[in-house]
């Protein structure tokens, strides 16, 4: 008896020194990222600045003497340099994504969705858009990560809706019971090919040429990168030109999280951050 | 010491000097700018010591000031500003490629006088920099001069 007590407690012990050496190890890794976003930010960012610079010096002092085309190609390194910054940009944010401090809250989903459609009006300008907002029920996320994800699905489908007329767009719940909340947005626009599914919420994928829909590829890795940081899922349903859902869940948590919840309840403190 | 109307640009990347200076210079604010090339000349010039011994005397009206450089960062270089009691009212606007938090924080807490994250695109860039190098330079009304300084003498 004695003996296994010994035995187990330097198993134990053995268990706690590996486990610590894990959490260095992920310190480490965790500085080695903040020092490369930083310098993604800094050293990626200048030399850009300096392409559009010089771009733009040379069409100002040159312009009205160049032919026509050698101003298109001045634009073109132009246009190239902004969406290299766009890039940039939306990496930076992926990686603050998965740092950022979660504070998780009650919240009103029905009102960070009418807000966040609120944002979006300037996209929307002059577009006859249906916008159809299901009875939603509180979540419990932290806010300003999750209106990040309403702003990239709700404006991912304003974007691929554009040839629409009248765009669609509707925001429900799935299923609110058993261990999870499943919220989709549904749109009528142009839809994707299931067979390229799995690449949607992948980092700088995109299933749409630059030309036909402007973007970055970064929205979704964004959306799914919250939404796992909260414990839930990511996916989506589409056909070429019927349309998409996209889909994400998050757990419902605690004693007082139960279905069919009223729209608005008080929210509770949030839990201290970690 | 007297105000002169003159922008310290305190930059190490020569690229950054000519796109800054070209951007004042649509401007007709092309005249108003020395530049420091690292902070430790940017110490220099305040002092008027080394490289700017003969330069005319005065203060600038403000100081952009960029963060990662060799020799002396421009945390440092703020940091040394506004300890010092000859040079603490210098306005000084961080004028850098970061939007950083860390370096916002620190800023900040250093006293930084404003924050400019150098925009991408050449359009917003001179715009920035005209609306920066104008407000200091023509809007902004300067804190009194204090008491004539000691010539540091070398």
């Amino acid at each position: 008896m004695e003996r296994r007590v010994t035995e187990r407690t330097t198993q134990l012990s053995e268990a706690n020194q590996i486990l610590k050496q894990r959490a260095a190890e992920l310190e480490t890794a965790n500085h080695e990222l903040d020092s490369f976003s930083y310098s993604v930010s800094h050293d990626l960012r200048a030399p850009l600045r300096h392409v559009s610079g010089y771009a733009s010096l040379l069409r100002q002092a040159a312009g009205p003497n160049l032919p026509e085309e050698s101003r298109h190609f001045l634009d073109e390194i132009n246009g190239s340099a902004a969406h290299m910054g766009r890039l940039i940009d939306g990496l930076l944010l992926f990686s603050r994504m998965g740092r950022a401090g979660l504070r998780p809250q009650e919240l009103d989903l029905a009102a960070l969705v009418e807000a966040t459609i609120h944002q979006l009006r300037p996209e929307s300008n002059g577009r006859n858009i249906r916008w159809q907002t299901q009875a939603l029920p509180p979540v419990h996320a932290d806010p300003v990560l999750l209106r990040q994800v309403l702003v990239n699905l709700l404006s991912n489908a304003l974007k691929y809706t554009r040839t629409r007329d009248p765009a669609t767009i509707e925001i429900g719940c799935a299923s609110n019971d058993g261990p999870e909340t499943v919220i989709f947005v549904r749109d009528n626009g142009v839809g994707f090919d299931m067979e390229y599914g799995h690449k949607l919420f992948g980092v700088f994928q995109r299933l749409h040429a630059n030309e036909e829909f402007e973007g970055t590829g970064i929205g979704l890795a964004n959306v799914r990168r919250i939404i796992s940081r909260h414990g839930g899922r990511t996916w989506a349903e589409g056909k070429v030109d019927e349309g998409a859902t996209f889909y994400f869940s998050l757990p419902i948590l605690g004693p007082q999280a139960v279905p069919a919840r009223s729209t608005l309840e008080h929210s509770p403190p949030p839990p201290e951050p970690h | 010491m007297i105000t002169i109307r003159r922008i310290l640009l305190v930059e190490d990347d020569a690229r950054d000097v000519e796109l800054t200076v070209a951007a004042l210079k649509s401007y007709s604010l092309g005249n108003t700018v020395d530049v420091a090339r690292d902070g430790v000349e940017a110490l220099d010039y305040l002092h008027a010591r080394g490289k700017f011994a003969a330069r005319p005397p005065g203060l600038p009206v403000v100081v952009l000031l960029d963060i990662t450089m060799p020799r002396l960062d421009g945390l440092e270089v703020l940091r040394q500003i506004k300890a010092s009691p000859q040079f603490k009212n210098l306005p000084v606007v961080m004028f850098t490629s970061s939007r950083e938090e860390p370096d916002l924080k620190k800023c900040y807490e250093l006293g930084v006088n404003a924050y400019v994250a150098k925009p991408v695109e050449f359009p917003e860039f001179a715009e920035a920099v005209k609306q920066v190098g104008a407000f200091w330079v023509i809007l902004n009304e300067r804190p009194p001069d204090p008491q004539p300084p000691q010539t540091s003498k070398e």
